[in-house]
């Protein structure tokens, strides 16, 4: 398997981001979590903003899925990304399930009614959700070397130093539970990107997708470490110069 | 009391019983903390039968069985009515 022509452009991209996965903006909540514990209201915030999130990827593998069926892929990155949808909406269930359970919803209803729980236009949550979804007109296997090398890796290193932190046990149960599927879409990044990705230009925009993911990944973090936090939230980037043609 | 299960054995995992079950608030049916992540029935929340939703909504015939007697049945027979009844 060493020749596999993407094989060193999939572990550049593994090591840079396990390289950055300890210093997201989700270790002021783990040294937060260490320092104080987490109280009922800071743990809602917390489940309530990750469940949103991964509400919101029904909406960007919706928008993938289409791509897949235009482009002709084999039928073993069609299963892997059919199995990284369950796995999504695996870790949503687990978020609304434990929502539930310590009693921070009565219902499904009142948890999507709920500030923590209802998806904002205008915020950096957003911001990610549509990046994400705009990679749906790349080919298959950037868009997947973006998400799973660069923001997945970022999440399952937070989410390791999160749970260290966490006292209570079921919390730190659902968090922990979560590992499998993560380091799961890891290795089907990783194993995309070395059989796909074959040409220099490829290589180049799988670099400059996986930058982009992991920038409005960590805007998010910033935004949702604030919200748990109880802080005011980092201000927006400044305006970007905007191209015309 | 009647009680439902989930048989394993059967069930494709497809989870339709958990989006009724959510969807009606009922909240019965969880997805467990495990490395399978399998769906579960919790008994202390499940109303059945006085609900039945999750075996009409189940593609899977079979998957969802009585804890007491093994039967998977839409809708429940009379006899489990009138036991839930007395």
């Amino acid at each position: 398997m060493s020749d596999l022509p993407g094989k060193d452009l999939a572990r550049e991209l593994i090591e840079k981001s396990r390289s950055e996965s300890r210093a997201t903006p989700v270790e002021d909540v783990t040294q937060a979590v260490r320092r104080d514990g987490l109280d009922g209201d800071a743990a809602h915030r917390l489940l309530g903003r990750l469940w949103t999130l991964e509400r919101m990827f029904y909406y960007i593998y919706g928008g993938w899925g289409q791509g897949l069926e235009i482009n002709d892929f084999p039928p073993s990155i069609k299963y892997l990304f059919s199995k990284q949808i369950i796995d999504e909406s695996t870790h949503e269930m687990l978020y609304l399930d434990a929502l539930l359970r310590k009693g921070f919803a009565a219902t499904q209803k009142d948890a999507f009614r709920h500030p923590s729980g209802s998806f904002m236009l205008n915020s950096a949550l957003a911001y990610y959700v549509f990046s994400l979804r705009n990679l749906a007109t790349y080919p298959h296997p950037i868009r997947i070397a973006a998400l799973n090398l660069g923001p997945k890796i970022l999440e399952l290193g937070w989410m390791e130093g999160l749970v260290e932190a966490i006292p209570d046990h079921d919390l730190k149960g659902v968090f922990e539970s979560q590992f499998v599927e993560n380091r799961s879409h890891v290795n089907m990044g990783r194993r995309i990107v070395e059989e796909f990705v074959k040409e220099p230009v490829e290589a180049e925009l799988c670099r400059w997708a996986c930058a982009v993911a992991k920038r409005d990944y960590n805007r998010f973090l910033g935004e949702f470490s604030a919200y748990v936090l109880g802080r005011e939230a980092p201000a927006p980037p400044a305006p970007r110069r905007q191209v015309t043609d | 009391m009647p009680a439902l299960r989930i048989d394993h054995e059967r069930c494709t995992e497809c989870r339709m019983c958990y989006i009724v079950c959510r969807e009606i608030d009922i909240n019965a049916v969880y997805v467990a903390l495990e490395p399978l992540h399998r769906t579960e029935i919790d008994m202390q929340k499940c109303t059945y039968p006085g609900c039945t939703a999750c075996l009409m909504y189940c593609p899977a015939d079979g998957s969802i069985v009585e804890v007491q007697t093994g039967r998977s049945l839409v809708p429940p027979p009379p006899e489990v009515w009138q036991e839930a009844t007395k």
